[in-house]
């Protein structure tokens, strides 16, 4: 496969599930702030999704509807789902032949949706999670084309490789965020709503209930979101969907570069398997995470230069 | 029926391609109309949403870059099909197979004995003054000495229905994506219209294409690696160059995933590098090697031009092509079709006045008013001077501007093209037209899908059917008897 080829399906694929991350975790900041949650603030979004301007944006950070519209629908906000989603049409668009038309007109389709005028107006008029549900759909059926008509290849492997590396660093941003504000704020770490809304915004909140039947305790929580292998996002199962994803690049792989690369998937992946709650006490978790996220991003760095002739 | 033509007016000297007179319809086009006439209007309109529609959640668009944002724009496309007689397909058929033997052997002649110059049959300093002849290619062994695999050769009807050959596209013809979306389209808006009617597939081109391709690999191995070079998704025949290399199963390069090495082309992969044996290219011939050619070019591949002459790599069209379609050489085809067939030209070719002879010359700037002035390299219907709407003005500025090098200019009387019905604000209107069909030459000979892509100036009255300047275009339906 052409290592351009190798590295749009990989960033296409990243970028449509930063949306679909974006995207819940909004809908749910916007259902808890219709919620008279006490001191609701769209700080910690606006800290995961924004790289500059904080200071104008926190400005708005009680303003729902600006929030909303700044990370869904401004040009200028790098990060804003418009320009994500345009960014994973326009890699898409140059591979084309590379996937299932089915897939490129799902992508097509949700770049136009997001584009339409309508999603605006129930941004600023009408009901904003109408809004949110018409994307989330929009990914929901990404999901549901690229399973049923991807080919198993390499290409598939390079997307699901894209997926669940993203996908990890949100999990790991999201609790390093949410943990980071207790610190602050130690009322936080016996607060039911907050502890419920971390969970509902990365779509644990379920699995929670069923797992622990004793309440919300922190520990608990780190354990869900890091180690529970049945979590599809968890820190444990998205490392272990890039080790098995990319343990199949073997035969279409430069060996040494495939080896010296699974050394390091498999590194990290013994890193989180052998590590329990215990060791990543709250006090250094924050610590524990960011040496994570950086092993990601070498995975990430190395995966560029490897395959994608970016070196 | 009778509330779509509303009061459908045949321009006066036009052939029109539906219509015998305002009366009577040519009878291809009876069994069309009579299911057509079925439909409501209301129903039309529907179709025409329809259609466009489909366009859209394809992505059959290109971009127009306007302050900064990128805007999505579809092709128009008219929903009424341009109907052709089994006959009138097998004229053109023949026609333009003879004229492309001929192109073919004026190349391999002009790129090596030159014995049409020798014979003063085409003049020496209208070839070398053409800025597309390339002396690089001299010389060059061209594979089965086929240099034009692709042609899209333009076809327009005078007002009494002779079909003309308007101008040759030899280097990279674009469209037959449209011919074959249209033709998809069509099946959608009008469901089990084209079985009735016996309509033509075209679905084959891309078989033929992939075949052609396949059997000009250099290398004898059981699966030589074929790829389709675009400029990349900026380019606006973007859509097309995916839907190829999707139709064919063949990698979509672009130069930087092309190197050269030992004169042999390869292409940077997950693995390592990989040989490529064929090359079908959507990048012109300028800026395909920075070695040889363009040294700004970024979308080609340094070296290239190299392994093309080492013959590691075929590369389709063949480069320099450019010399067979330019618009001063054009004027010579018929007496190549002679000199090299022996045969008498099955289709015309327009007048053409070269302005290059200062009689021509002459004769042109008394009668500009009656005349197209064209740029012999020119493409896309830019550059060009249309003499009978043109302000004194424009005149006086583009004989200032021939003057500087009439050879960079050549003057034809203006063909009124046919016309056919398309539909038009929920009405029936007539719209000038022309026609490519693709023809596609292998060693096994030349075949020509029966169809093409006809364009149309949707604009009343105009006679430009160029994409760049509001044209559109149509299904195009070849009926089987």
């Amino acid at each position: 496969m052409l290592s351009r080829v190798a590295s749009s399906l990989y960033w296409l694929s990243r970028y449509v599930e930063r949306s679909d991350g974006m995207l819940r975790m909004i809908k749910i900041n916007y259902a808890s702030s219709q919620d008279s949650i006490q001191e609701f603030t769209w700080r910690p979004i606006i800290k995961i999704f924004s790289s500059d301007d904080e200071h104008e944006l926190l400005a708005i950070q009680h303003d729902s509807r600006a929030v909303i519209e700044y990370l869904l629908l401004n040009r200028e906000n790098p990060n804003s789902i418009l320009n994500i989603v345009t960014l994973a049409r326009e890699n898409a668009r140059s591979v084309q032949e590379h996937i299932p038309k089915d897939l490129w007109q799902c992508l097509n389709e949700y770049y136009h949706t997001v584009k339409d005028p309508n999603l605006l107006w129930y941004v600023q008029k009408d009901d904003p999670i109408t809004a949110l549900d018409i994307l989330i759909r929009q990914v929901m059926v990404y999901h549901g084309t690229s399973d049923s008509a991807m080919e198993r290849g390499e290409s598939r492997s390079f997307m699901k490789i894209g997926k669940h590396l993203e996908r990890s660093i949100q999990s790991i941003d999201i609790l390093d965020i949410k943990f980071s504000s207790i610190s602050g704020n130690p009322d936080l770490l016996t607060d039911i709503a907050y502890w419920k809304h971390l969970l509902l915004s990365i779509g644990g909140y379920e699995l929670y209930l069923k797992t622990y039947r004793q309440g919300f305790d922190v520990k608990n929580i780190i354990e869900l979101v890091m180690l529970n292998d049945d979590f599809p996002r968890s820190a444990l199962y998205s490392i272990n969907n890039i080790d098995r994803y990319f343990s199949r690049l073997k035969s279409e792989s430069n060996i040494v570069h495939y080896n010296n690369l699974s050394f390091k998937i498999g590194r990290l992946k013994s890193m989180i398997t052998y590590s329990s709650v215990h060791t990543m006490e709250e006090q250094q978790l924050h610590q524990f995470l960011t040496e994570i996220r950086s092993e990601l991003f070498g995975i990430g760095n190395l995966l560029n230069e490897y395959y994608f002739a970016n070196s | 029926m009778e509330n779509f033509i509303g009061n459908y007016q045949n321009s006066q000297n036009t052939y029109d391609e539906m219509f015998l007179n305002n009366d009577n319809y040519r009878n291809h086009y009876l069994n069309f109309i009579n299911n057509f006439s079925k439909e409501s209007l209301d129903n039309l309109n529907k179709k025409e949403e329809l259609a466009k529609k489909l366009f859209m959640s394809q992505g059959i668009t290109f971009t127009v870059y306007d302050s900064g944002e990128g805007i999505e724009k579809i092709f128009p496309f008219d929903i009424i099909p341009r109907i052709l007689t089994a006959s009138e397909w097998s004229f053109i058929e023949k026609g333009i197979t003879q004229r492309l033997k001929a192109l073919n052997l004026f190349l391999k002649d002009v790129y090596s004995n030159q014995f049409i110059i020798k014979d003063n049959i085409v003049p020496i300093n209208v070839i070398y003054s053409c800025p597309h002849f390339l002396r690089e290619m001299y010389n060059v062994q061209v594979l089965h000495d086929i240099y034009i695999h692709i042609a899209g050769i333009d076809l327009i009807r005078d007002y009494d229905g002779t079909f003309y050959v308007l101008e040759d596209n030899l280097r990279t013809p674009s469209g037959v994506s449209y011919m074959l979306e249209n033709r998809e389209i069509t099946k959608r808006l009008f469901p089990d219209l084209i079985p009735q009617c016996g309509v033509k597939s075209v679905t084959e081109y891309p078989a033929i294409l992939y075949r052609n391709l396949l059997a000009l690999s250099p290398r004898a191995v059981s699966n030589p690696t074929i790829v389709l070079l675009s400029p990349g998704m900026y380019n606006s025949a973007y859509y097309e160059h995916t839907t190829l290399a999707r139709l064919m199963g063949v990698e979509l390069v672009e130069g930087r995933d092309l190197v050269v090495k030992d004169q042999k082309v390869f292409m940077k992969t997950t693995i390592g590098l990989q040989q490529v044996d064929v090359i079908y290219r959507r990048v012109d011939d300028d800026y395909l090697d920075p070695l040889v050619f363009n040294p700004n070019s970024v979308l080609g591949v340094a070296g290239l031009m190299g392994a093309y002459r080492k013959g590691n790599v075929a590369i389709v069209n063949a480069i320099g092509n450019g010399v067979a379609d330019d618009k001063a050489v054009y004027t010579y085809v018929p007496d190549m079709i002679k000199y090299y067939l022996n045969e008498e030209p099955i289709l015309k070719n327009v007048p053409t006045y070269q302005l290059s002879n200062p009689d021509e010359l002459d004769f042109v700037f008394q009668n500009i008013n009656k005349l197209v002035i064209k740029k012999t390299n020119g493409s896309g219907g830019y550059g060009m001077l249309m003499g009978h709407s043109a302000s004194e003005q424009e005149i006086t500025e583009y004989k200032a501007e021939i003057l500087k090098d009439p050879r960079n200019f050549i003057a034809q009387p203006t063909i009124s093209l046919s016309s056919a019905p398309c539909f038009i604000n929920g009405k029936l209107a007539p719209r000038r037209i022309d026609l490519r069909p693709f023809a596609l030459n292998g060693p096994d000979g030349i075949s020509i899908v029966p169809g093409g892509l006809t364009r149309v100036a949707l604009k009343e009255g105009s006679l430009v059917v160029n994409s760049s300047q509001g044209g559109g275009s149509k299904d195009t339906w070849v009926l089987t008897s």
